[in-house]
């Protein structure tokens, strides 16, 4: 397997693999040309996948960081900044070369969505940067409509045996628009109406909440905190007002803010701030403390729910 | 906080009754004690409180916030970037609220300037 790279071009290819010979082969083969050009390079793919990976490379693997992206990238929306970006911009000169694997057998219709999105932002994140970033996708357990996604958020796909073409269907801005999906409103969740005054009171209903549904310890703290900045925004940015509901489903706790902004940036919430600078890490915060987070955005308004397990 | 929203015209963040009440330390020690919320509300006396730490500062600063009961992630943004530009040594925080040393961790790992006391 080749990869064609000009200097500065961000490079984006999808792998499409059958088999964990194949998934091997290729991954150890695209590491190995990261080893030759001495280009720093991070792995982040489900556990087993890391174990092949490790073994295929043998002594190799030694100075590559090695993530269970079932950890790391949990919540995809925290994959640009703390994984990716993580990486790229800890070793600023030269190219990176990196392996992530975002979506996997077992990712679940909630999580999808957010799922290509996050795969589809990866372009706007690091157009222009020497940054190498190789996706693979499980041909034979995921869904054909996630390979046929794959091909729209990536320019160039790989076959198992190695085959490189330009992806014709690639138009990452289509599969941001087809998964920002309306989250219809939950009945029968309890739902705390805020306006600029009631900021405290909103967390205390959060946090009073949470704990009548199960949750404890840190992540209690972490509700707080997310809850405060989603409904700071809506009081700043998003008319002034807005409302919380909160649910458990599926062995999650659910908290959701409706108001009438509009995000109008993708990347907010993904592109980490310099260390030096005051604002930018509200919508980062909420993805780093949860599961998973969903957004709607149009006309009508925005909404944000954020998961966490119980 | 970011402004991922857009929308014609900010809204207003009513301070009603929740308070930020800073003061300077009794005693010898150079520094600040606060007493409510860090948040959206309280903003601009926190980062004036900082402003006049910073100017003060010599050697060592001590911020005491064993009676503020939440700090949101721009009161720790502020706290992290005021101890980031001093000229020369530390803050020792003392019995903050448990979202402070969480946000440090999150987005200033290893940042030695800010001395965190539980």
């Amino acid at each position: 397997m080749s990869t064609v790279t000009t200097h500065e071009a961000f490079v984006h290819p999808a792998l499409f693999y059958r088999t964990e010979q194949e998934y091997t082969r290729q991954t150890v083969s695209f590491l190995r040309e990261g080893l030759a050009n001495g280009e720093p390079m991070a792995v982040a793919v489900p556990g087993p996948n890391l174990e092949l990976i490790k073994s295929g490379l043998g002594v190799d693997a030694e100075g590559i960081l090695f993530l269970d992206m079932t950890e790391a990238g949990r919540n995809p929306g925290r994959i640009i900044p703390k994984v990716l970006r993580g990486f790229a911009d800890a070793h600023p000169q030269g190219r990176v070369r990196i392996i992530g694997e975002p979506i996997w057998a077992g990712r679940s219709a909630v999580e999808y969505p957010a799922c290509a999105q996050h795969e589809a932002l990866i372009n706007a994140a690091f157009e222009g940067r020497a940054v190498t970033i190789l996706c693979p996708y499980d041909e034979v357990r995921l869904d054909p409509h996630v390979i046929a996604d794959a091909k729209v958020t990536h320019p160039t796909v790989i076959s198992g045996e190695g085959r490189e073409s330009v992806s014709d269907a690639y138009d990452w801005q289509a599969v941001v628009d087809r998964y920002n999906q309306a989250l219809a409103p939950t009945p029968d969740a309890a739902a705390f109406s805020y306006g600029g005054e009631d900021l405290p009171a909103v967390r205390q209903f959060a946090l009073a909440q949470a704990m009548r549904l199960g949750l404890a310890g840190e992540q209690l703290m972490d509700v707080e905190l997310a809850v405060a900045e989603l409904t700071t925004n809506s009081v700043v940015h998003g008319g002034g007002r807005g409302t919380l509901t909160v649910w458990a489903e599926q062995g999650q706790l659910v908290c959701e803010v409706r108001d009438a902004g509009r995000l109008t940036d993708p990347l907010a919430g993904r592109r980490p701030p310099e260390r030096g600078q005051l604002g930018g890490r509200g919508l980062m915060l909420v993805h780093y403390v949860a599961d998973l987070v969903r957004v709607h955005t149009g006309d009508d308004g925005t909404t944000v729910r954020f998961y966490l397990s119980l | 906080m970011d402004a991922p929203h857009a929308v014609g015209g900010a809204g207003a963040v009513a301070p009603g009754k929740v308070a930020l009440e800073v003061s300077p330390l009794p005693g010898g020690r150079s520094g600040i004690r606060a007493r409510g919320e860090i948040s959206a509300l309280t903003r601009p006396s926190w980062e004036q409180a900082l402003t006049e730490l910073a100017r003060r500062h010599a050697g060592v600063s001590y911020v005491e916030l064993a009676d503020v009961v939440f700090v949101d992630v721009a009161g720790v943004s502020a706290l992290a970037i005021t101890a980031m530009n001093l000229p020369g040594g530390r803050v020792v925080v003392e019995h903050p609220p448990p979202q402070l040393p969480r946000v440090l961790e999150m987005f200033w790992p290893g940042l030695d300037r800010i001395e965190v006391v539980l």
